[in-house]
C-alpha cells in the first residue's frame, strides 16, 4: 500500500513538472492581417486581441479603422514551419525555432501572393503584441499582427 | 642488577641483606649526608603512617544497603537480561514513513499551485523583441526598417517604410 502511495506521488511531481514546461513549448498565437483606413464612420474592431489594441494601433498609425482581413489561431510547435494568417494576397508563414527565457523565437516572412515582401526573427513574448507596418494598399495601410497568448 | 635508585631505596626501607648493605655502603662518597638522609626519609615516613589513617566510615550499613539496592535494580535492567538496549521512541518506522509521505504530498501540492501561477509572472516580465528584419531590394530598394516599443502598452512596432504601393483590390479578404 505504501508502494503504491508513493508511486501515485511521484507520478503526479513528474506530470506537474512536464505540464508547464509543455505548455511553455508550445504556445498558442493569434495572427492578423488588418487594413487600417480612415473612415467617416468606423466600424468597431472585432475579434477580441484586436479589440485590446485598438488604442495602441489608432495611436501609433493615426487610422480610426481596423478591419481583419485574414487571422488565425495556431498552437506554434518548437522546430515546425506553419502558415499564419492569411489573405486573397498577403499570408504569413513562421518558422518556430524554440523557447528562450525572454519568449517564443520565430522567424517570421510575410508573403505578397508568391512574393517574399519582408523577413524578420523575432522573440515573442506574451502580453506584448507585435505590430509589423506593412505597404500602403489603396488609401489604407496594411499592418499585420501577432499576439502571443 | 639493581640501579643505585634500587638500591638506595632498598638501604632506607632497610631490606638489604648484610653483604648487600655493606657493599652499598662502601659506594657512597659521604656516609654521614646518607645517614642522615636517610634518617629524615624514616622520620617523614612515620609521620606519614601516623597522620594518614583512613578515616572511620560513620554510617556503614547504610552505605553496604543503597549499594546493595543499586546491584539489584541494575540485575533487573534490560541489559542485564540480555535484551538489546534501545531506548523506546515515538518514531517507528511505520510513523516515519508516514511522515515522509505526508512531507511529500504537501510538497506536491505547494508545487502544483506555484507552477500554475508562474507563466504569468514569468512571462509578463518581458517585451517582444525584433532580432533583424529585411526587405527584399529587387521589390522594394528603397524600404526602411526602424523599430520601436511602447512601453505602455508592452507593443513592439516594426515600421517599414518605402515598401511598393499597392491598388486597393490587394485588401480583398
Amino acid at each position: 500500500m505504501m508502494r503504491c502511495a508513493l508511486l501515485v506521488l511521484l507520478g503526479l511531481l513528474v506530470s506537474l513538472g512536464a505540464q508547464p514546461a509543455e505548455a511553455r513549448r508550445n504556445r498558442r498565437v493569434w495572427s492578423g492581417l488588418v487594413m487600417a483606413s480612415n473612415r467617416p464612420h468606423p466600424m468597431p474592431a472585432a475579434p477580441r486581441p484586436m479589440h485590446q489594441l485598438h488604442a495602441t494601433l489608432q495611436r501609433t498609425f493615426g487610422y480610426n479603422q481596423f478591419e481583419v482581413i485574414g487571422q488565425s489561431h495556431r498552437i506554434l510547435r518548437n522546430g515546425q514551419g506553419d502558415w499564419l494568417a492569411a489573405s486573397k494576397h498577403f499570408s504569413l508563414h513562421v518558422d518556430t525555432r524554440g523557447v528562450t527565457r525572454d519568449g517564443y523565437r520565430v522567424h517570421l516572412k510575410l508573403y505578397q501572393d508568391r512574393q517574399i515582401l519582408l523577413e524578420t526573427d523575432a522573440t515573442l513574448s506574451q502580453s506584448s503584441p507585435l505590430v509589423i507596418r506593412g505597404p500602403q494598399v489603396g488609401s489604407g495601410q496594411l499592418l499585420l499582427l501577432l499576439v502571443a497568448q | 642488577m639493581k640501579t643505585f635508585e634500587e638500591k638506595w631505596t632498598a638501604w632506607v626501607d632497610g631490606r638489604l641483606s648484610e653483604t648487600e648493605r655493606t657493599e652499598f655502603e662502601a659506594t657512597l662518597a659521604d656516609r654521614a649526608a646518607a645517614e642522615a638522609e636517610k634518617l629524615e626519609v624514616q622520620k617523614l615516613g612515620a609521620l606519614l603512617r601516623e597522620e594518614l589513617q583512613p578515616l572511620p566510615m560513620g554510617n556503614e550499613e547504610f552505605f553496604h544497603h543503597q549499594l546493595r539496592t543499586r546491584i539489584a535494580a541494575e540485575a533487573r535492567s534490560p541489559v542485564a537480561e540480555g535484551r538489546p538496549g534501545l531506548r523506546e521512541s515515538w518514531w517507528t518506522i511505520r510513523r516515519l514513513v508516514w511522515t515522509g509521505l505526508t512531507s511529500l504530498a504537501i510538497f506536491a501540492l505547494c508545487t502544483f499551485f506555484v507552477l500554475r501561477e508562474e507563466p504569468a509572472s514569468d512571462q509578463s516580465q518581458y517585451l517582444t523583441q525584433i532580432l533583424n528584419a529585411k526587405v527584399d531590394p529587387s521589390i522594394s530598394p528603397y524600404a526602411t526598417v526602424s523599430i520601436f516599443q511602447t512601453k505602455q502598452d508592452r507593443v513592439t512596432v516594426l515600421w517599414v517604410d518605402g515598401l511598393k504601393s499597392l491598388p486597393a483590390d490587394y485588401a480583398a479578404k
